[in-house]
C-alpha cells in the first residue's frame, strides 16, 4: 500500500521547426496503480512565444497514486501539437518518460518524434500542413515492434517534477 | 629585490611598444627557444636574460632571416631495406602457422577419443561458414601456444551459431505498407480547425458521417385542403389513434390483469398479507380500466360522428374529394352470454366494493371496540373507587348514566345497496350494453374521387391551385444550407414523398439540424415550417434507427377566394356558423438522422467530449498479445504444419515453446486459452492483497473526497495515517446508500411519498452530478478577467460625484465587504435580524366564563380598553434552535426596534457557497403575548408570586436560503397568525388614526417590520450557465437570449425570463408551460355555484403542494422548471411552479390569466399569478394562496418584470415596477415590450386519488409522533393530555378545513368555553402542506406551547388531515393547553 505523488509541472517545449504549440500529456499507469486523486490527462494551452524557440506552459501535474506493486510504474505521455497562423493544428511529436522512481526533485525532459509519411505525405506536409499520426496512440509508450516506423526527431518537453514516496520501504523497495 | 623588481616592470613597460608587432615579437620566441636551448640553463636573472637576447635578435632578425634555414636542413635519400632482408628480420621475430590440417591426434590430450556431440544428442547449432584454410590456421596457431588444452573441443574449433540476422534489421520502404502490425499504422491527417477538445491522447479529427434521410411528408392541414380534406383528415387521425389504441389493446390488458389479480388473491395461503397491497392495486387497475374503456368508448362516438358529417358534407357539396370511406362492421354476440358476462362483472365489481367498504369498516369499529374497551377498563376502575366512596355517600349513580352518554357512537354501518346502484350506473356509462353489437370501424381509402369536370367551379380552380404547387425541404446543418431535396409537386391527397438520403461528411461538431419545408408556387418559393430533428447519440447508426415522424406547424395566414379553407382562418361546420374553429398549416415530416456506419461498422460519430477517466484498454490489450507472442495461436494446425515443414529442430532452446505447444496440441488436451492475463505475474510480486488495498480506509476517503462525493466533497485534512481514519466518517455515507434500496415509510407516512421522495433525491443527484461537471468546463471569462476601460461617460460621472455636496443627514448604506466562504469557520456567521414594529397584533380578550358575556364585552369595549391591558407583544426569533427575544412592548401596535445577534454554524463546519445554499433551516420569528398571572395566597399581602405566560400570537417564518440568496430582506411582511387564537380577539383598535387607519383597512391581519441580513456578508453562489441542449428553434433562442439581454441593459432590476431550464436540463421556452389545465374536478364541484369561492379553494389547493426551493434541492443556483404533472407528482416545487399551476387551472376556469415573473418579500426573484377580474387585477401569490388587489400596500411583491401567458410575454418598459404604478394593459406597446412566441402543447395530467381511509391513518401517525415529541420536550414536567379536550378540537378541525381557515373564533369560543368552563384555555390550530413530518415538528416547537411551566396544566393536541385530489394533504394541528384556575 505504498503511495506515490507526483507533484510538478511540464515547463514547455522547445526545438520543435515552429514555437506555437501546445500538449496533450496523460499519464498512464500497470493495473496494480490507483489514482487516489489528481487529474491524470489533460491539455495546456496554446503558447506563442514572442521571442526565443521555447514555448511555455507551466502546467502542473498533481497526482496521488496507491499502489500494490512496482510493475507498470507510472509514465508520462506527451503529444505536442502545433497551431499555426490559421487556427489550425497538426500534430508535431509524440513522446513519453517514465516518472522518476526516486524521490526528490528531478528536471526531465523528454524527446519527442513523430511518423514520417510516404513522400507524398511529406511533400503535402510541407505545402498544405497535417502529417501522419499514429492510428492508436497507445502505441507512444507500448512497446510494439516500432523498428518498422520511420520517424523524424522533434524537439524535447521540458518537465520538472517533485516525488513524493511513502512506504516503499515496508515492502522491500529502497528509495 | 626592489630594484630588480623596478627593472623588471620598467624594462617590460619600455619593450613592448618597441616592439613593433605581435606576429614579429612570438617569431623571434620561437626562434629564440630553437637557437638557444642551451642557454636555457642559465635560469638565474630571468630579466637579464630574456632582454638580452631579444635585443639581439631583434638585430639579427633584420638582416639574416632567409639563410638561417639552409642552416638547419640537411637533405637524405630515402631509406630502403631489401624484400629478403626484411623476410629474414621478421622470420626471427614472426610466427606463420601454416594452413595444413591439424591432424586430430595433436589436438587432443593424451588417452583421449574425440567427442562428437551430435552423436550424443546435444544440440549443436549451424556453424557459420569459415574457410578451410582459415580455420586451420587458427588452429594451429592455438596448438602453438602451448598453454592452452583443447579438452572441450572435439575435433573441430568449437564455433557460435551465425550472430548475423538474416534479414536486414531494417525492411526498405516499399515493404512497409503490407505487413505492418496495426498498431504501427499511421494516418495522414489533414491540419484542421480542431475546435473540440477530447480528453486523452484521442485524436480531435476524423471522417465523421452523418446521413439524413428524408422520407416524406404528410400534411394534417394545408391552406389548400377543402372542408371535406379537413373533415377527412380528422377521420384519418381519429382512426389511426383507434388503430393504436386497439393495438395496445389497454382496456384488454387491463381487464386481464384485474381478473387475474382478483385470481392470485385467494390463490394461496402465503399471500395473505399481501392481500391489502393486492386490493389496493386492484383497485387502481380497476379505475384505469374503467378510465380506458370510457375513452374507447368516446373514441368511437367521435368516429361514427366525424363520418357522419362528412357525408353529409359530401351529399351537400354533390362531390367527392377524399377517398375515405369508413365502415362499420357488426360483430354480433350471443345474447345471453354477454349478458351473463356483464353481469358476472357487475357482480364481483360490487362484491369487491361491498369487501372494501367492510374492510374499511371493520377496521373502524375495531378501533372503536379498542377505545371502548379502554374506555370500559377506565370506568371500572373509577367505579370500584367510586364505589368505595359509595358506602360513605349515596346517590351518585345519576353520574354514571351521564358519563356513559357521552363516549362517541361507534361508526355507521355502510350501505351496501347503494354501490351496486353506482356501479351499474357507471357501467352503463362506459361499457357496451349488453347483446349490443360490438362495433368495429374500418376506414378505407377506396372511395372514388369525383373529376374535376364535374365539381363545380370554386373546386375546379382549388385543384388547379394544388397541382400547381410543389415542395422542397432544405436541410440546414449548424444553421447553413448543406442540401436540399428535389422538388415534389403536391398530390390531391396531400402527401409527398421525397425518399432521399443525404450523406454530410462533417468536420465542426453537430449543434443543430434543422429542415426546412418549403412550398414552390411557379418560380417563387416560400418558407412554410421548420422542423429541428435532435442530434443523434454516438451510437445511432442506420439499422438502429426507425422513421421518426416531426410534427410541423404554421402560423401564416392564408386566404382563398376559392374552396379551399386557408390556413388561420376561422372554419365552421354549421350551418348557423357557430364552432368555429381555426385551423393552422400542420403536418407531419418523416425523417430520420443516423450516423454513418465505416469499413467494420464502427459509427462515423466523433467520439462524446468530455469522457471522464476513460481508460486506455487499447494498451492493456496490445500488451498482453505480445507478451505471450502468440498472434498466431489462434491456429494450431497452422502451426503443426508449419513446424513439420519447416523442420524445426526440436532441441532448439528457441523453439521450446512451440514444441512445447504441439505437443499439447496434438495430444488434443488443450486448445488455445480463451483468455488474456493483463497483468502477467502481477500477483507475485504485489506487496499487498487487493482486499488490503479495498479495506485501506484512508485511500477510500482521499478517492472519495476526489469523486465529490456530497458527503465528502469539502472535506478538508485526511489524517496521514491509517489508523487516524475512524469509522464514524463513512457511517453517514453507507447509510445513504443502504437507504438507496430501501423505502422508508415511516417518515414519509406511505409508500407513495417515499417514492416521490426517492425519485426527487435520483434527480436530485443527477442534476447535481451535471452540475459539477459544469463547474470543470471553463470558458475564457472564467480564467482571464479583462478589466473594462472606463469610458469618459463614466469617468464624467465619477468626477461630478466628488463635486457633489456631502449630506450628513441622509446617510446612505456602506457596501459591506463581501467574505467569500473559504476562510470562515464555525461562529463567524451571525444572522442579523432587526425587529422594527408591528402592526395589529390581536388583543387580549377580557376573561369570560359565561359564553353570555361576550356581547357584553364587546359593547364594554371602549371602557375596557382604557383600564386593561390589551397586549404585551414580544418577539422571539429561533434558529437553529437558538432563542433570543426582544423586550416586551405594549399595545397592538409595538415598536421595538431592536437587533437580535443568532450564531449560524453550517453542516459539517463546512461553509462553502455549494453547502450554505442548501442549508434548510428557517428562521422562526414569533409573536408572543406576555401573560402575568398572580398566584400565590391572595389573602396574605406579604408575598406575591407572579408566573410569566407566553402565549403564542402569530408567527413569520423565512428560510436560510432565502437570506442568503438575497442577502439582506428588508420589509413588511404579514403574520401568519392562527385561523383561532383562543382568548384572543383580532378587532381594530378604535383610535383614529388619520390617514394610517385608511390603509390598514384595506388588508387583514397583523404585519411586522424586520430587516434581516447575514453578518459578514456572503457571496451568494454564482449561477452555472452551461449551454443547455434544445429542441427550440435557434432562431428562438437567439431572439431570446437578445430580448432578455436588451432588457438587462435597460433595466438591470427587472427580472426578465423567456426560457428556462426543465427537469430534464432541457431549455425550454417559457410560454410553453401555459396552458389551461382543468383542476382536479372535486375542487369544481365543491361549490358549483359560487365561482370566487372555487377559485380561492383551487389556489388554496395549489398552495397546499409542499414549496421545495430548487437551490435547497438542487445545491446549485439553478432554476428548474417542472411541468405541472411533474410537479404534481414530485409534490414539492418552486414558487414558480406554483404559479405556473396557479395560473394553467385560472385559464382553465376561464379567467383571464397571467403570470407575472418578479421579485417579491422574502422570496426574491419569484413568479406570481396576476388575474383580471371584474375589471380589477389580482395578485395571487401562489405558494400561499393570498390574493391582493393592484393597491394593496402591503402586497408582498414588489417589482414585476415581465408577464407570461401561452401566447406571448411582455417585459416591463414602464417608469415604476412596483404593482401601484404599474398598468397591466399589455396592449399598449409603450408599457410593455412584447416577445412575440408560438404556442406549444402541454402533456396531461394523471391523478393519484387519496382516499380517506388513508388520511385518517395519517391522523393517528402523525398524533401519535407530535405527543411523543412534546412528551420529550418536557423531560421534568409530567405531560397530561387532556382526552375530552382532544375529541372536541378534533371535531372543530374538519369545520376549520371546510371553511378555508376563515375566522370563526367566536362560535368556536363559546363552544369550547361551555364545556370546559373552569379551563383557562390558549390553543390554536395550525395549518400547513404536508411534505414530511420534520417540518411540522418544528413548526409546533417554534411555537413553544411545550414551555407552559404551570403544574397543573393539561394539553390537548388534534391533528387532521384533509386529503385532496393528487395526494396533495392538507394537515391541521390543532394545540391548547389547559389550566385549570
Amino acid at each position: 500500500m505504498a503511495e506515490l505523488h507526483i507533484i510538478g509541472q511540464i515547463i514547455g517545449a522547445g526545438g520543435f521547426p515552429q514555437n506555437s504549440l501546445f500538449c496533450k500529456w496523460g499519464v498512464h499507469t500497470g493495473g496494480a496503480w490507483r489514482l487516489l486523486s489528481g487529474l491524470k490527462e489533460g491539455q495546456t494551452q496554446v503558447d506563442i512565444p514572442q521571442t526565443g524557440d521555447m514555448a511555455y506552459w507551466s502546467h502542473p501535474i498533481d497526482l496521488h497514486y496507491a499502489t500494490k506493486g512496482l510493475q507498470g510504474w507510472p509514465k508520462l505521455h506527451f503529444q505536442v501539437w502545433h497551431q499555426d497562423s490559421f487556427g489550425r493544428c497538426q500534430l508535431y511529436g509524440y513522446g513519453y518518460c517514465h516518472v522518476p522512481s526516486s524521490p526528490g526533485h528531478h528536471r526531465i525532459s523528454c524527446v519527442t518524434w513523430r511518423p514520417l509519411g510516404s513522400w507524398q505525405e511529406q511533400l503535402a506536409q510541407m505545402f498544405v500542413g497535417g502529417g501522419p499520426q499514429l492510428r492508436s496512440p497507445d502505441l507512444i509508450y507500448s512497446g510494439a515492434d516500432r523498428y518498422r516506423l520511420h520517424t523524424e526527431a522533434m524537439g524535447t518537453v521540458e518537465l520538472e517534477l517533485g516525488i513524493i514516496m511513502r512506504h516503499f520501504d515496508k515492502y522491500g523497495v529502497e528509495s | 629585490t626592489a630594484e630588480e623588481a623596478y627593472n623588471f616592470f620598467t624594462l617590460n613597460f619600455e619593450l613592448e611598444p618597441q616592439d613593433g608587432t605581435e606576429k614579429k615579437s612570438k617569431k623571434r620566441e620561437k626562434q629564440k627557444k630553437t637557437t638557444e636551448k642551451d642557454s636555457d640553463e642559465e635560469g638565474g636573472g630571468v630579466v637579464e636574460d630574456e632582454a638580452a637576447p631579444l635585443v639581439r635578435d631583434e638585430e639579427e632578425a633584420l638582416f639574416v632571416i632567409e639563410q638561417s634555414s639552409r642552416d638547419f636542413l640537411e637533405v637524405k635519400k630515402a631509406e630502403y631495406v631489401g624484400y629478403r632482408k626484411r623476410i629474414q628480420q621478421e622470420s626471427e621475430l614472426l610466427f606463420t602457422p601454416s594452413f595444413r590440417t591439424v591432424p586430430t591426434t595433436i589436438k587432443l590430450p593424451e588417452n583421449m577419443k574425440p567427442r562428437y556431440l551430435e552423436d550424443e544428442g546435444l544440440y549443436v547449432g549451424e556453424r557459420p561458414p569459415i574457410s578451410l584454410t582459415n580455420e586451420n590456421i587458427l588452429e594451429n596457431r592455438i596448438l602453438k601456444m602451448e598453454e592452452v588444452i583443447l579438452t572441450h573441443m572435439p575435433h573441430k574449433i568449437m564455433v557460435l551459431p551465425d550472430p548475423i540476422k538474416e534479414s536486414s534489421t531494417r525492411p526498405p520502404l516499399f515493404h512497409m505498407e503490407e505487413d505492418l502490425d496495426p498498431a504501427l499504422h499511421t494516418v495522414y491527417r489533414k491540419s484542421k480547425y480542431a475546435n473540440l477538445y477530447i480528453a486523452g491522447a484521442a485524436d480531435p479529427e476524423g471522417d465523421y458521417q452523418l446521413d439524413v434521410d428524408v422520407s416524406g411528408l404528410i400534411f394534417s392541414h394545408h391552406p389548400l385542403f377543402s372542408r371535406e380534406h379537413v373533415l377527412g383528415a380528422r377521420l384519418a387521425q381519429l382512426y389511426d389513434q383507434y388503430l393504436t389504441r386497439q393495438h395496445n389493446n389497454l382496456t384488454g390488458h387491463l381487464t386481464d390483469k384485474v381478473n387475474f389479480i382478483h385470481g392470485g388473491e385467494s390463490l394461496t395461503q402465503a399471500m395473505q398479507r399481501r392481500i391489502s397491497e393486492y386490493s389496493l392495486e386492484v383497485r387502481n387497475t380497476r379505475q384505469l380500466r374503467d378510465s380506458e374503456q370510457e375513452k374507447d368508448r368516446t373514441l368511437l362516438k367521435h368516429i361514427v360522428k366525424v363520418w357522419k358529417e362528412l357525408k353529409a358534407l359530401r351529399d351537400f357539396q354533390k362531390f367527392t374529394n377524399t377517398p375515405y370511406k369508413l365502415s362499420l362492421r357488426r360483430e354480433n354476440v350471443d345474447r345471453t352470454s354477454d349478458e351473463r358476462d356483464y353481469e358476472d362483472e357487475i357482480l364481483a365489481e360490487v362484491v369487491e366494493l361491498e369487501a372494501e367498504i367492510e374492510e374499511d369498516y371493520q377496521k373502524k369499529f375495531a378501533e372503536y371496540k379498542k377505545q371502548l374497551q379502554e374506555w370500559k377498563l377506565c370506568r371500572r376502575k373509577q367505579k370500584t373507587k367510586k364505589k368505595k366512596r359509595k358506602k360513605k355517600k349515596k346517590g351518585q349513580a345519576q353520574d354514571e348514566t351521564e358519563e356513559e352518554d357521552e363516549d362517541q357512537d361507534p361508526p355507521e354501518k355502510p350501505d351496501f345497496d347503494s354501490i351496486e346502484q353506482r356501479v351499474r350506473e357507471k357501467a352503463s356509462r362506459i361499457r357496451r350494453k349488453p347483446g349490443e353489437s360490438i362495433l368495429i370501424p374500418e376506414l378505407s381509402a377506396s372511395g372514388n374521387i369525383t373529376a374535376s369536370e364535374l365539381c363545380p367551379r370554386p373546386e375546379t380552380a382549388r385543384r388547379e391551385d394544388v397541382t400547381r404547387r410543389s415542395l422542397f425541404v432544405k436541410i440546414l446543418y449548424n444553421d447553413k444550407e448543406v442540401s436540399r431535396t428535389d422538388s415534389r409537386s403536391l398530390n390531391t391527397d396531400f402527401r409527398v414523398h421525397f425518399g432521399q438520403i443525404f450523406n454530410l461528411k462533417i468536420i465542426n461538431c453537430p449543434q443543430s439540424i434543422n429542415l426546412q419545408v418549403f412550398e414552390e408556387i411557379g418560380s417563387s418559393c416560400y418558407l412554410l415550417a421548420q422542423v429541428f430533428v435532435p442530434v443523434p447519440e454516438p451510437s445511432v447508426v442506420a439499422d438502429r434507427v426507425s422513421l421518426e415522424e416531426f410534427e410541423f406547424s404554421s402560423n401564416q395566414r392564408v386566404m382563398f377566394d376559392h374552396e379551399g379553407v386557408g390556413s388561420d382562418v376561422p372554419l365552421s361546420f354549421e350551418a348557423d356558423g357557430s364552432n368555429k374553429q381555426t385551423l393552422l398549416t400542420s403536418g407531419k415530416l418523416s425523417c430520420r438522422v443516423y450516423w454513418g456506419s465505416g469499413e467494420d461498422d464502427v459509427a462515423l460519430a466523433p467520439p462524446v467530449s468530455q469522457q471522464h477517466g476513460g481508460i486506455h484498454s487499447g494498451l492493456s490489450r496490445l500488451d498482453a498479445v505480445t507478451f505471450i507472442g502468440a498472434s498466431g495461436l489462434y491456429d494450431m494446425k497452422k502451426i503443426g504444419e508449419w513446424a513439420t515443414q519447416s523442420r524445426l529442430d526440436p532441441n532448439d532452446p528457441k523453439n521450446a515453446s512451440i514444441m512445447q505447444l504441439l505437443k499439447v496440441a496434438t495430444s488434443g488436451e488443450v486448445t488455445a486459452p480463451e483468455y488474456f492475463r493483463l497483468e502477467q505475474l502481477q500477483e507475485e510480486f504485489n506487496f499487498v492483497t487487493d482486499e488490503e488495498l479495498e479495506r485501506s480506509k484512508r485511500f477510500r476517503l482521499l478517492a472519495l473526497r476526489y469523486q465529490e462525493v456530497a458527503e465528502f466533497r469539502n472535506y478538508k485534512c485526511v489524517p496521514s495515517l491509517e489508523r487516524e481514519v475512524t469509522d464514524k466518517v463513512f457511517q453517514e455515507y453507507e447509510k445513504r446508500l443502504k437507504e438507496g434500496e430501501i423505502v422508508d415509510t415511516k417518515e414519509h407516512l406511505d409508500s407513495h411519498r417515499a417514492l416521490v421522495a426517492k425519485y426527487l433525491q435520483k434527480i436530485r443527484e443527477s442534476v447535481i452530478n451535471r452540475f459539477l461537471l459544469a463547474k470543470h468546463h471553463y470558458i475564457l471569462s472564467d480564467l482571464v478577467v479583462e478589466e473594462e476601460i472606463p469610458s469618459i461617460g463614466i469617468l464624467g460621472l465619477n468626477l461630478f460625484k466628488l463635486a457633489e455636496p456631502k449630506r450628513p443627514l441622509k446617510p446612505q448604506r456602506k457596501a459591506r465587504k463581501k467574505v467569500t466562504a473559504q476562510n470562515l469557520s464555525d461562529g463567524d456567521i451571525k444572522l442579523l435580524i432587526n425587529i422594527i414594529r408591528a402592526f395589529d397584533i390581536p388583543i387580549r380578550r377580557p376573561q369570560s366564563n359565561k359564553p353570555g358575556q361576550s356581547s357584553q364585552s364587546a359593547i364594554q369595549g371602549s371602557d375596557w380598553l382604557l383600564s386593561q391591558v390589551q397586549v404585551r407583544p414580544f418577539v422571539e426569533v429561533s434558529f437553529q434552535r437558538t432563542v433570543l427575544q426582544t423586550t416586551t412592548a405594549d399595545g397592538p401596535n409595538p415598536c421595538w426596534n431592536e437587533e437580535l445577534q443568532l450564531p449560524f454554524s453550517a453542516p459539517n463546519g463546512d461553509y462553502s457557497a455549494a453547502v450554505l445554499q442548501s442549508v434548510k433551516d428557517e428562521v422562526f420569528i414569533n409573536i408572543f403575548d406576555e401573560v402575568v398571572y398572580e398566584t400565590g395566597d391572595q389573602d396574605r399581602a406579604k408575598s406575591i408570586h407572579t408566573r410569566v405566560e407566553k402565549h403564542w400570537l402569530g408567527s413569520v417564518k423565512i428560510p436560510f436560503s432565502t437570506i442568503y440568496s438575497q442577502s439582506r430582506i428588508d420589509g413588511t411582511f404579514k403574520v401568519h397568525t392562527p385561523a383561532v387564537l383562543l382568548g384572543y380577539s383580532k378587532e381594530r383598535s378604535y383610535g383614529t388614526n388619520g390617514a394610517y387607519d385608511t390603509l390598514r383597512s384595506l388588508s387583514e391581519g397583523a404585519f411586522i417590520t424586520l430587516f434581516i441580513t447575514i453578518e459578514p456578508q456572503l457571496v451568494p453562489g454564482e449561477s452555472v450557465r452551461e449551454k443547455f441542449d434544445s429542441q427550440e428553434e435557434e432562431r428562438l433562442l437567439q431572439a431570446s437570449e437578445r430580448f432578455e439581454r436588451e432588457a438587462a441593459q435597460v433595466y438591470p432590476n427587472r427580472p426578465c425570463i423567456t426560457t428556462v431550464i426543465d427537469l430534464n436540463g432541457k431549455t425550454v421556452f417559457i410560454t410553453r408551460y401555459i396552458r389551461p389545465l382543468n383542476p382536479p374536478q372535486e375542487l369544481l364541484d365543491a361549490s358549483p355555484d359560487n365561482p370566487q369561492e372555487t377559485t380561492a379553494l383551487v389556489a388554496r389547493f395549489v398552495a397546499l403542494i409542499p414549496s421545495l426551493p430548487d437551490r435547497v434541492s438542487f445545491s446549485g443556483v439553478c432554476d428548474l422548471w417542472s411541468t405541472c404533472d411533474q410537479f404534481l407528482t414530485l409534490l414539492a416545487g418552486d414558487e414558480e411552479e406554483h404559479a405556473v399551476l396557479l395560473c394553467n387551472y385560472f385559464l382553465s376556469m376561464g379567467k383571464k390569466a397571467w403570470l407575472i415573473i418578479g421579485t417579491a418579500i422574502p422570496e426574491g426573484p419569484t413568479a406570481y399569478v396576476l388575474t383580471l377580474e371584474q375589471s380589477r387585477y389580482l395578485i395571487w401569490n401562489p405558494s400561499s394562496a393570498q390574493y391582493y388587489g393592484q393597491y394593496d400596500t402591503f402586497c408582498p411583491l414588489q417589482t414585476i418584470g415581465c408577464l407570461v401567458n401561452a401566447d406571448n410575454v411582455w417585459f416591463n418598459i414602464q417608469e415604476y415596477t412596483s404593482p401601484m404604478t404599474v398598468s397591466f394593459d399589455t396592449t399598449k406597446a409603450n408599457l410593455w415590450k412584447p416577445f412575440f412566441s408560438r404556442s406549444f402543447s402541454h402533456p396531461g395530467l394523471s391523478s393519484v386519488q387519496v382516499t380517506s381511509g388513508q388520511a385518517s391513518e395519517h391522523c393517528v401517525i402523525i398524533e401519535k409522533i407530535l405527543k411523543e415529541k412534546i412528551m420529550e420536550w418536557r423531560p421534568r414536567h409530567p405531560t397530561r393530555w387532556n382526552r375530552y379536550c382532544t375529541t372536541t378540537l378534533k371535531q372543530f378541525l374538519p369545520k376549520l378545513e371546510l371553511s378555508g381557515g376563515q375566522d370563526m373564533a367566536e362560535g368556536h369560543r363559546h363552544e369550547l368555553q361551555s364545556l370546559l368552563g373552569d379551563n383557562n384555555i390558549s390553543g390554536f390550530p395550525l395549518h400547513m402542506p404536508f411534505s414530511e413530518i420534520r417540518p411540522i415538528i418544528e413548526a409546533v416547537y417554534s411555537t413553544g406551547v411545550h414551555n407552559v411551566q404551570a403544574s397543573n396544566v393539561e394539553f390537548a393536541l388534534a391533528v387532521y388531515v384533509h386529503p385532496y385530489p393528487n395526494n396533495v394533504l392538507s394537515v391541521w394541528v390543532y394545540l391548547a393547553s389547559l389550566v385549570r384556575t
